[in-house]
């Protein structure tokens, strides 16, 4: 049999998470939310080598930076988000993989099945991190707009 | 949602959509609808299926973007007129609707899914049998229940990127063995999941769980799985002698309560 490639994998398929269950979704925000923080890492040890290079090209930096305009807070206000929601999820994760919490315990399936390891301790710890970073997200909002003189 | 009439589209080899009309009828399966386009519209289309009732796993396919097994999918349950049917995803098509599974079967047969015994003419000469307790089983019957049609497999986020990844269905199977007490092969599975393509690289998206037409929870066994590399690692655990062959037990014995069941099917065990 001739071999073909194989359908719809790779990386758009893995990060699709419509019709699938709510932690789907925190793996893809998971992800996400890692691949700013990669990048916001990348782009701050630049912003700090620039301190070597004297203090020329660190102003240089910073005028670069400030001349965002208001993109620069809304980058800042990404990466609180990401580092809130990486952190949180992160947590959940480590008790999911390391300790076994709240996957369950082997049950003897019943019909209409219902996977202990997605039950009601785990969308419970979902939630309650999705609306804990949601607001703390919004605190650094107003954080950053009170920095800027909006508010 | 009142039906009188539904469209299956489905996407066939070469890319190409092609829609069929059927008149629907209560308690339609998307099979159902399958089977009648094939006999009565086009006998070109081609899918697996056998048993129709879902215990054969052959029927996964990929049903309004989830996969299912097209004979547990009643229509009516999708509320839509337009039903999308597509292979499963993350494996090579051979026609239509027909996947190939042999990256998935390989995965299984990876993880020795099997009792392995060290003294294999005791295994295979003794007429007396492994003692296993009920609150053995209860570690893992859950695991047992897996009819291995791939949509677990085809679901997890993590096959889509890696190829080479154990995926849910083998490392739930791998887990089914090291968790019972007649098993000696501890040693054996733990080394092949303990390793990059192993319980590693699970992510605990819970797609595979969530799309198990058996509750057979993949996501929970990876993550026993998981606790136990770490006892291997941490604790330098090793593994233990399988359980004594002991008499059977006598004929009709579980009929007068001697023997207790391994769960309170009212409980359940769920917490």
């Amino acid at each position: 049999m001739a071999k073909t490639s194989r359908f719809k994998s790779g990386l758009i398929s893995s990060l699709i998470p419509f019709g699938f269950n709510v932690e789907r979704w925190g793996y893809v925000i998971h992800r996400v939310t890692g691949v700013i923080l990669i990048g916001y890492l990348a782009a701050h040890l630049f912003e700090t080598f620039q301190l070597s290079m004297g203090p020329g090209a660190w102003a240089n930096t910073m005028s670069a930076l400030h001349s965002l305009g208001p993109l620069e807070m809304v980058g800042l206000w990404l990466v609180a988000g990401s580092a809130l929601y990486h952190g949180a999820n992160g947590i959940r994760l480590v008790l999911n993989e390391v300790f076994g919490i709240l996957m369950g315990k082997p049950i003897m399936p019943v019909y209409p099945y219902s996977p202990t390891s997605l039950g009601r301790n785990q969308k419970l710890a979902v939630w309650t991190i999705t609306a804990v970073v949601l607001v703390l997200w919004l605190w650094a909002g107003l954080y950053l707009l009170a920095g800027l003189g909006v508010i | 949602m009142a039906l009188d009439k539904l469209v299956l589209e489905v996407l066939r080899s070469g890319g190409k959509k092609a829609r069929y009309e059927l008149k629907f009828r209560k308690g339609m399966t998307v099979l159902d609808a399958l089977v009648e386009v094939r006999e009565r519209q086009d006998p070109s289309l081609a899918y697996r299926h056998s048993c129709r009732m879902g215990i054969c796993g052959s029927c996964g396919m990929n049903i309004q973007g989830i996969p299912r097994l097209a004979c547990q999918t009643q229509v009516s349950s999708l509320g839509k007129d337009v039903v999308k049917v597509e292979p499963l995803h993350g494996m090579s098509v051979i026609k239509d609707l027909v996947v190939d599974i042999d990256p998935f079967l390989s995965m299984h047969t990876f993880v020795k899914p099997y009792l392995i015994r060290e003294d294999l003419a005791e295994r295979d000469g003794s007429d007396r049998e492994y003692r296993v307790l009920s609150d053995e089983v209860a570690r893992f019957l859950q695991f047992d229940y897996c009819i291995m049609c791939a949509l677990c497999y085809s679901a997890c986020p993590t096959v889509a990127l890696d190829p080479d990844y154990l995926g849910p269905q083998a490392m739930a199977q791998a887990y089914r063995y090291m968790a019972d007490p007649r098993d000696e092969g501890w040693d054996a599975r733990i080394n092949l999941l303990d390793r990059a393509h192993g319980v590693w690289r699970c992510h605990v998206a819970g797609s595979c769980s969530f799309v198990c037409p058996k509750d057979v929870d993949p996501a929970k066994a990876i993550q026993m799985a998981r606790v136990e590399v770490l006892k291997k690692r941490v604790l330098r655990r090793t593994a233990k002698a399988g359980s004594p062959l002991v008499n059977p037990a006598p004929a009709g014995a579980a009929k007068q309560g001697t023997r207790a069941p391994p769960f309170d099917f009212k409980e359940g065990g769920r917490g």
